[in-house]
């Protein structure tokens, strides 16, 4: 195998009052991609950005390619050979796809005082088809873009640096198919050249295809590591969580059931490219699955739904009153939990607490809207009991927890004030397994409960393990409608898709 | 693991008191060091602790009605034209009914009338709402020099008769001003739902939207509060120094962004705010100024203590960017 490309001795490191690494040792080896995996929480992202300059380590030691390495920043590191691409937005929106591409770097095309966009331009346009992305260039404002197509233009940032060591972290799960297989293709070719590829992600079966090796992290440790031929799903699952999994991941019966009585209608429904004259039903006691590709209509229709987005034509009613804001998607017992979790659905600067305790004042202000802080406080330990979600307290910021502890948060958000019917957008985006099985098991509880759930999601097993019906979207429009079943499969959906 | 976890949640709460601490801890060292400079420079402790009253209460009343603006993110630099135009207004008003109570109500929906329109303005052409207070500022300004100049001269200024408000011109009635509006700002800030989606808000406008909170409606509410701190304002102004000029509360605009910062609210706002910051920060920034104009005397005092202040206010925020930096979490 040789000398390691990288090699990480007794890392720790701490975050305020938690313990994110506690002497952790990686190595990373030529012709190498290894899987990082574990559960939210566990220290992956906070081993690699370490690694990739984006903080440094409270204790420990490091070499790249045999010498020190201690980056200065993350493009320093990107500089001597080691790129990352981050879990969440690491682009900015003000500028071109260019500028954010030769961020910090404009000055090579400066000539006679002025920068030679032309040429920036065209650098850019060659860096993004040098990695497949045909369908945008360098002139392209970042705000034009969606979330995923701003990631793949992270990707060409990276690449175009040609790092002997390139970080993913948790990248995949922005991606659609086609970013995935440019993304993949890139790793392959890192690794047949030679050089390393450290890769985080949630989805086992992805990581076991993808990778190598795998090293598992548990609490800030290092529990064990797996060369491919040792790769195990039930081992390695037991390995990230410690215990075996109890239970059902999805759901156990394969018949549709709901109440006859529709909770929310929607009649056709049009917005631009994005929605052309969508008309659903959802009823209670009922879980529905919006699936196809990234740019269908999907995330649009979760909008529209909740009032967030306005239709040009259509309309959403629920008790029979049209929802025309999210004030009022509110006040008829709608909840949204939005894809961009850190955006849209929490403000990381704020406590669990206000986070948690914003959406449900009705629940425990007394008259006239005054809360006291007594009631407020017991209505937010109710949720972070009954989500168990891992916190020092409820006056822990947001931003120190986990991904899979953060949608705890936003769903105690929404459950705590009584809603009704639930929107959820990827809801399991970026969680870890054991968070994903606990979420399906409090979709389960609020079925029975009669409650409404539309489900909206890019992983076809989510959907078709736990939908009464999968309705999927192609090109803004419900292109076909699945009853749950045990047979259905991803191949009988994946044809409507594409 | 878990042993040490505790201890270091424990040392972390610990330093989280210590930082919320600060600001008081800062305000008592300029307090002392205001002292320390009178005394040793024998002047009068008690004339000069009587000049820091009178100016901090003023301050911290409009300081406490702008948080409201500051916790959405936003600031209002019209506040102190908005105060002059008030206090002209007021002053006009009594000079031509001799009412005191019509003097007063004046003042107050002068103040929320400007805030109001601001706001209003803001809501309705879709721009950021300090945009419209920077215009507001200039237009402001003008029409009460205007009014100064044409009726009683750009120096001297117009002014109500002195012993009209004297008997108001007691520390316990300011006191009593100050804590009447501090306390009603606490209640609306940390125990109405209000105040509460005020500061989500400012932590999050898109989150905040998403929750079914609207921006356009919290916004005028804080521009109501921020209108009845600059009416107070005003008000004790005028029964400090009963004549106003175009000089007149021309700084406060500018100060209360460094007293807020310097009374340990973030300067983005968001759900870190705090009502007590405008009173700790308020009176602070007074010593601070004082202080330093008595340690630095001649004509170049006043510029070297604003540079003074300046670098204070960049050392604050730089403070609390590190506090703030610490907390994040990569995921």
């Amino acid at each position: 195998m040789g000398a390691p490309i990288l090699s990480m001795k007794g890392i720790h490191k701490r975050f305020s009052s938690t313990i994110a690494l506690d002497g952790v040792d990686l190595d990373a080896y030529p012709g190498e991609i290894r899987g990082l995996i574990g559960e939210n929480g566990s220290g992956k992202s906070t081993i690699s950005s370490i690694a990739a300059g984006m903080q440094k380590a409270d204790e420990g030691t490091m070499t790249f390619q045999g010498e020190p390495w201690a980056p200065a920043s993350m493009i320093d590191a990107l500089a001597h050979g080691v790129g990352m691409i981050v879990q969440e937005s690491g682009t900015i929106s003000g500028v071109t796809v260019a500028e954010n591409i030769f961020l910090a770097e404009t000055s090579q095309f400066r000539r006679m005082g002025l920068i030679d966009r032309k040429a920036m331009n065209a650098q850019a346009d060659k860096a993004l088809s040098d990695i497949g992305i045909q369908n945008v260039r360098g002139a392209t404002p970042m705000a034009a873009l969606d979330f995923q197509t701003r990631k793949l233009v992270e990707i060409a940032k990276v690449a175009m640096k040609e790092p002997k060591l390139l970080v993913v972290d948790e990248t995949t799960t922005a991606l659609s198919h086609d970013g995935r297989t440019i993304l993949y293709q890139l790793m392959k070719r890192y690794r047949d050249e030679g050089r390393a590829v450290l890769f985080i992600s949630h989805d086992l079966e992805e990581i076991m295809e993808v990778c190598d090796t795998l090293t598992v992290l548990r609490d800030g440790k290092l529990i064990r590591s797996f060369k491919k031929e040792e790769f195990d799903a039930d081992q390695i699952r037991t390995s990230m969580i410690g215990r075996e999994l109890q239970g059902d991941y999805y759901r156990s019966d394969f018949t549709p059931s709901a109440q006859n009585e529709a909770a929310l209608e929607a009649s056709g429904l049009c917005l631009g490219e994005e929605l052309k004259d969508v008309s659903i039903t959802l009823h209670k006691g009922e879980i529905v699955g919006i699936g196809g590709l990234s740019h269908c209509g999907m995330h649009t229709l979760g909008k529209v739904l909740f009032g967030a987005a306005k239709p040009e034509r259509g309309s959403v009613t629920v008790n029979g009153r049209t929802i025309t804001s999210e004030a009022a998607a509110m006040d008829e017992g709608l909840g949204y939990v939005a894809k961009d979790r850190d955006v849209e659905s929490l403000t990381l600067s704020a406590s669990i607490q206000d986070n948690i305790a914003i959406a449900g004042m009705e629940r425990y202000a007394v008259s006239k809207g005054i809360i006291l802080g007594s009631r407020e406080r017991r209505y937010v330990d109710k949720e972070i009991d009954e989500l168990s979600i891992k916190c020092s307290g409820r006056d822990q910021q947001v931003s120190q927890l986990s991904g899979g502890n953060k949608q705890k948060v936003v769903f105690g958000k929404w459950i705590g004030r009584g809603s009704e019917i639930l929107i959820l957008d990827c809801p399991t985006r970026g969680v870890d397994i054991g968070v994903k099985q606990a979420m399906y098991q409090l979709m389960m509880k609020l079925k029975g409960e009669g409650k409404s759930i539309l489900m909206i999601s890019e992983e076809l097993p989510e959907l078709i393990g736990m939908s009464d019906r999968l309705l999927i979207m192609k090109d803004g429009r419900v292109e076909k409608e699945f009853l749950r079943s045990a047979e259905l499969t991803d191949a009988d959906v994946i044809g409507y898709m594409i | 693991m878990k042993a040490a976890e505790k201890s270091l949640q424990q040392s972390y709460r610990l330093r989280q008191l210590l930082i919320h601490l600060m600001p008081l801890a800062a305000l008592a060292i300029l307090l002392a060091a205001l002292c320390w400079a009178v005394t040793s420079k024998g002047y009068r402790l008690d004339i000069y602790l009587n000049i820091v009253f009178n100016e901090a209460v003023v301050l911290a009343v409009v300081a406490t009605g702008a948080v409201f603006i500051y916790t959405l993110g936003s600031f209002d630099i019209s506040l102190g034209a908005s105060t002059l135009f008030s206090a002209t207004l007021g002053v006009m008003t009594y000079n031509a009914t001799q009412s005191l109570p019509l003097m007063l109500l004046v003042i107050l929906v002068t103040a929320i009338g400007c805030s109001l329109l601001s706001s209003l303005l803001a809501s309705v052409f879709h721009i950021p709402v300090f945009v419209t207070t920077v215009a507001m500022m200039s237009v402001l300004s003008a029409i009460a020099a205007q009014i100064i100049t044409k009726n009683g001269g750009a120096l001297g200024g117009i002014s109500i008769p002195s012993d009209l408000l004297r008997p108001l011109d007691t520390p316990w009635f300011k006191v009593v001003i100050l804590a009447a509006f501090v306390a009603l700002s606490i209640f609306i800030f940390s125990f109405t739902k209000v105040g509460r989606r005020q500061k989500f808000l400012g932590g999050n406008p898109v989150c905040a939207q998403l929750t079914g909170i609207d921006l356009n409606r919290y916004t005028i509410i804080a521009f109501v509060m921020a209108g009845l701190g600059v009416g107070l304002g005003a008000f004790l102004t005028l029964i400090y120094t009963p004549s106003v000029t175009t000089g007149t509360a021309s700084s406060i605009g500018m100060n209360i962004i460094v007293a807020i910062v310097f009374g340990g609210m973030p300067i983005s706002g968001g759900p870190n705010s705090k009502i007590y910051s405008a009173l700790v920060g308020g009176f602070s920034y007074i010593l601070l100024n004082n202080t330093l104009k008595i340690l630095i005397d001649g004509n170049t005092g006043y510029g070297v203590s604003q540079i003074v202040s300046a670098i204070f206010f960049l050392a604050v925020v730089y403070v609390t960017s590190i506090n703030y930096r610490t907390k994040l979490l990569p995921r």
